[in-house]
């Protein structure tokens, strides 16, 4: 097991060494450049000024001299200066890395809470109009995209109703460190959650729904019930334990999904995290943000992989990797 | 393995197009089509960034709609009241928060509140004796002396000092400064250039007197534009620590807490918390040179500009600009009073006469160009019906445009000069005339030697309107016999719609631009033979020397600059290298509760006066 570990992890470096260059290659290959941004429509800006800066920045050297330098400092976890920012990338990230975490995680886990039991029952009640009504839901939320979904909720709830904030993180005027900051972190948090939570069950109710219903007619459910296992005890000790396998196997994934699904989430709801940042180092073409965020979320679709694999390993015994 | 890993490009790939496609409108305020290419019209003119002088500009001659420049309620404040500013931007502020360093309009928006610059601002744009600072003019017009008042104090109670001031030169001037704003004003005080290229640490034309409250300024030459371009912000030394004592480096200085979560400034409200990229909140400052504010505390939010006119019904903001496309139901809020002002703007369709020679530095027109022949150029300018495009697609916020000078500048912008508007027979005539004429019978003119013309259209991407408008224009020029397409047939993104114009791309022939001006309205930047930025690269003898008129000594008086103005933008007029399409308005919404509020010029209503009334 820990050696299956130690080389998936090995074989990462080539992975994100190849992630790296080509993210590099792209980011080079847009037009325009940060500096290009800055001062653009600054007609007191001389071509000299401008051009003193690029070559400050060693923006006018070749690209692998710039991804040469660029990877030796990001392997010492220093992954430049933002030039819109005027601040360390480094810096700029870990400002934003809580929010956009809290929002991950939070989401990740109601999406577990109300996706499991769902599944649960629409597989073991099969046909019933309790497992219709969650067979609608799921279409519908397969079908809706989250971003029209997230603007519906905000519209709904924030507008119309008026339960939440239309958005940011906390209410400012709230003393940092006291109940009341938690709690209004809280209500800031609970639209974006849900409106990425509802509709990010689909997978999770489709996959349990099905495994559910497959293992049902498997010929050691068929042995438990000859034997006379209670019914409520067929599943949970039998069949929940073989479908709730790959929805195990899928924790990893789900991570990475989040990071990179927070995207829409974070811009509608005007939220502070890594992927407003994201979206807007693009519009100003402030690559040194832009290629540490890829690098950030790759690096975790890479290792989301690796979990799930090794969370494969634990639970089902039947795998055991050497 | 491989597998994934191409996923994972392909994911990519798309996740950067998506956004590349979808966001390129996205961070403009006022969603139109047609991208102001200076994306912060605040940057080119660093006075106007500062206190209540953001707010004042000229009052406009030919505003053809109705706005108040300030609220009607007219009842006194209350005590302790809180105002709640919407920052109305998709794109976060960026917390860079001093005006040396700051690159987003966001953030200059957010400096406004609790950094003021030692300057009070005319409608002019030009200096007044009415700020922190007074100030006197050398006979030679040479050096300029600034004495700041004895009552303006920090917000951590440190007097304001000379020396604060000239930290700002050092700053602007640093050979490590990789900011935009090392611009003309600075460079041309005497004995920058060796500071600016690490020659020298002393910069020999600033000289700060023994009490440390009284600044000389001298200049290398004489320029009229002194007393609208001056830098007059001063830098808190004592606060953010010191680069030339090497207590700090640029870099640390730029990314230093003491500018991003702790900033001081001495305007009426200090600020308290910040929230990165999110709010700000401000406080009283009692200790304001004005007098003590009447606002207890100021609630600035980031706003999207799709959620901002439910936050002004809901009451939650109570000042925010408004996006153009967002006007028609804006104006069926009734809690809300709509203020409008005309924008330091104008949309323009630029024509390709040349290219820019960059080892001399210079634009080379061709006189052989396509549209080489101006008849050509004032016949697609009267073609063009932008009378409707304002209509139609603004609901009256923006209207036709007519000379280079925005009428904001009432001394300098000529009302009384003829431009051509909408008239497609008239421009068929100027073409017959040019002898542009259908020969082969197809609908469309062949050019003066035959050979059939088919112009390239350059246009931005984003927005609704961006394609309407490009559409729009290409029907005009159709109906009066040109033909024209779009570049690659389509629009094109920000930047490599910039890229390309820069390079002055072959294929191009027209294309639709936008300019922020400064509250300096001299054009040499734009339109000089030297400047980069003239991307029409058009050049006359008379150009050069009209703009060297404006610029020059003579034009310390402004009757004679005026003039000077007026023959320019007669000749713009005749020789259009840039036919101007639109003049905007900008909208600001305030909430009915609002008080001694107004966006007027030289306006004595000032931000620590502003009130709420319930």
């Amino acid at each position: 097991m820990l050696k299956f570990i130690l080389r998936r992890t090995l074989l990462m470096i080539p992975q994100l060494i190849l992630l790296s260059l080509i993210i590099f290659m792209l980011a080079k290959a847009m037009p325009g450049d940060a500096v290009t941004g800055a001062f653009m429509g600054n007609p007191d800006a001389t071509p000299e000024q401008i051009e003193k800066i690029r070559e400050k920045f060693g923006l006018n050297d070749p690209w692998y001299q710039q991804y040469g330098r660029w990877i030796g400092k990001a392997v010492k976890g220093d992954f430049g200066q933002s030039y819109t920012h005027q601040q360390p990338v480094t810096t700029l990230i870990a400002g934003r890395v809580e929010n956009t975490v809290l929002l991950s995680l939070f989401t990740a886990i109601m999406i577990y809470l109300m996706a499991i039991p769902l599944g649960i029952i629409a597989g073991r009640w099969t046909d019933t109009w309790a497992d219709k009504m969650i067979v609608t839901y799921n279409y519908f939320a397969f079908a809706t995209p989250l971003f029209v979904f997230a603007l519906l909720m905000l519209f709904l709830f924030s507008f119309v109703l008026g339960w939440f904030p239309i958005g940011g993180t906390v209410d400012i005027r709230i003393e940092t460190g006291t109940w009341d900051y938690v709690v209004s972190r809280a209500k800031h948090l609970f639209l974006p959650v849900m409106s990425a939570a509802l509709i990010g069950t689909y997978a999770t109710i489709q996959y349990l729904r099905n495994d559910i219903i497959d293992q049902k007619i498997k010929d050691y459910v068929k042995t438990a019930r000859a034997k006379g296992v209670p019914e409520g005890k067929v599943y949970t000790r039998h069949i929940l334990r073989n479908s709730l396998l790959p929805i195990a196997a899928f924790l990893g994934y789900e991570i990475t999904g989040l990071i990179g699904g927070s995207i829409f989430i974070e811009s509608i709801f005007s939220y502070q995290g890594l992927g407003q940042l994201f979206l807007q180092s693009i519009n100003l073409r402030d690559f040194t943000v832009v290629t540490a965020l890829v690098m950030i979320f790759g690096t975790a679709t890479i290792v989301g992989t690796l979990l799930s694999d090794i969370i494969l390993s634990i639970v089902d015994p039947r795998i055991r990797i050497e | 393995m491989a597998k994934k890993q191409f996923m994972l490009l392909a994911s990519l790939l798309l996740v950067l197009s998506v956004f590349l496609a979808a966001c390129t409108g996205k961070d403009e305020k006022d969603g139109a089509g047609e991208k102001d290419t200076s994306k912060d019209p605040g940057k080119d003119t660093e006075q106007t960034e500062d206190g209540e002088d953001a707010e004042e500009v000229e009052e406009d001659p030919n505003a053809g709609l109705d706005f108040p420049l300030t609220v009607t309620n007219t009842g006194d404040p209350i005590e302790g009241g809180e105002l709640n500013f919407g920052l109305v931007s998709d794109t976060p502020f960026e917390g860079t928060l001093s005006p040396v360093f700051y690159s987003g309009a966001p953030d200059a928006d957010v400096m406004s509140f609790f950094n003021e610059s030692l300057f009070a601002y005319d409608g002019d744009y030009l200096i007044t004796n009415d700020g922190a600072a007074t100030y006197e003019v050398s006979d030679d017009n040479k050096s300029i002396t600034i004495k700041i008042g004895d009552n303006v104090n920090w917000h951590d109670g440190e007097p304001v000092k000379a020396s604060d001031l000239l930290y700002s030169y050092q700053l602007l001037g640093h050979p490590d400064y990789t900011g935009t704003r090392y611009t003309f004003m600075i460079s041309n005080v005497e004995g920058m250039p060796a500071y600016h290229n690490g020659e020298t640490t002393e910069i020999s034309g600033i000289e700060v007197s023994e009490d440390d409250k009284t600044i000389t300024i001298t200049y290398t030459e004489a320029t009229p534009s002194l007393l609208s371009g001056i830098w007059a912000n001063a830098t808190p030394r004592h606060h953010v620590g010191d680069v030339m004592t090497g207590e700090v480096t640029m870099e640390e200085l730029a990314a230093s807490e003491k500018i991003r979560t702790s900033p001081i400034g001495f305007g009426p409200f200090k600020v308290a918390k910040i929230v990165p990229g999110e709010s700000v909140l401000y406080e009283r400052n009692d200790d304001y040179w004005r007098g003590k504010p009447q606002l207890d505390s100021i609630v600035l939010k980031v706003v999207s500009s799709a959620s901002v006119l439910e936050a002004l019904k809901k009451g939650d903001i109570d000042l925010s600009s408004v996006p153009v496309d967002q006007y028609l139901n804006a104006k069926e809020i009734d809690n809300i009073e709509l203020l409008a002002k005309v924008d330091l703007a104008y949309t323009y369709i630029g024509f390709k006469l040349g290219k820019w020679d960059a080892e001399k530095k210079e634009n080379i027109t061709d006189p052989n160009a396509r549209l080489a022949d101006k008849r050509v150029r004032q016949a697609m300018w009267y073609a063009m019906d932008n009378e409707t495009i304002g209509k139609e697609l603004y609901h009256g916020l923006r209207f036709p445009g007519t000379t280079l000078i925005v009428p904001v500048f009432a001394s300098f912008h000529d009302a009384s000069i003829e431009t051509p508007t909408y008239d497609p027979e008239k421009a068929k005539a100027l073409l017959d005339e040019a002898g542009f004429v259908d020969v082969d019978g197809d609908g469309f003119r062949e050019d003066a030697d035959g050979n059939e013309l088919v112009l390239n259209f350059a246009s931005m991407s984003g927005g609704e309107t961006a394609e309407p408008i490009a559409q729009f224009y290409m029907q005009n020029w159709a109906d009066v016999g040109i033909k024209v397409q779009l570049l690659d047939g389509r629009l094109h993104e920000f930047n490599s719609f910039y890229d390309q114009v820069e390079a002055d791309d072959p294929k191009i022939d027209i294309y639709q631009g936008a300019w922020g001006v400064g509250s300096d309205p001299d054009p040499s930047g734009l339109y000089g033979r030297t400047a980069a930025f003239n991307y029409t690269r058009y050049t006359s003898e008379k150009n050069d020397e009209l703009l060297a008129a404006i610029s020059g000594e003579q034009s310390l008086d402004t009757d004679f600059r005026a003039g000077k103005f007026k023959e320019w933008q007669e000749l713009m007029v005749d020789e259009v290298p840039v036919a101007p399409t639109v003049f905007r308005y900008a909208l600001t919404a305030a909430n009915k509760r609002l008080t001694n509020y107004s966006i007027e010029p030289g306006t004595d209503l000032r931000l620590w006066q502003w009130g709420v009334t319930e």
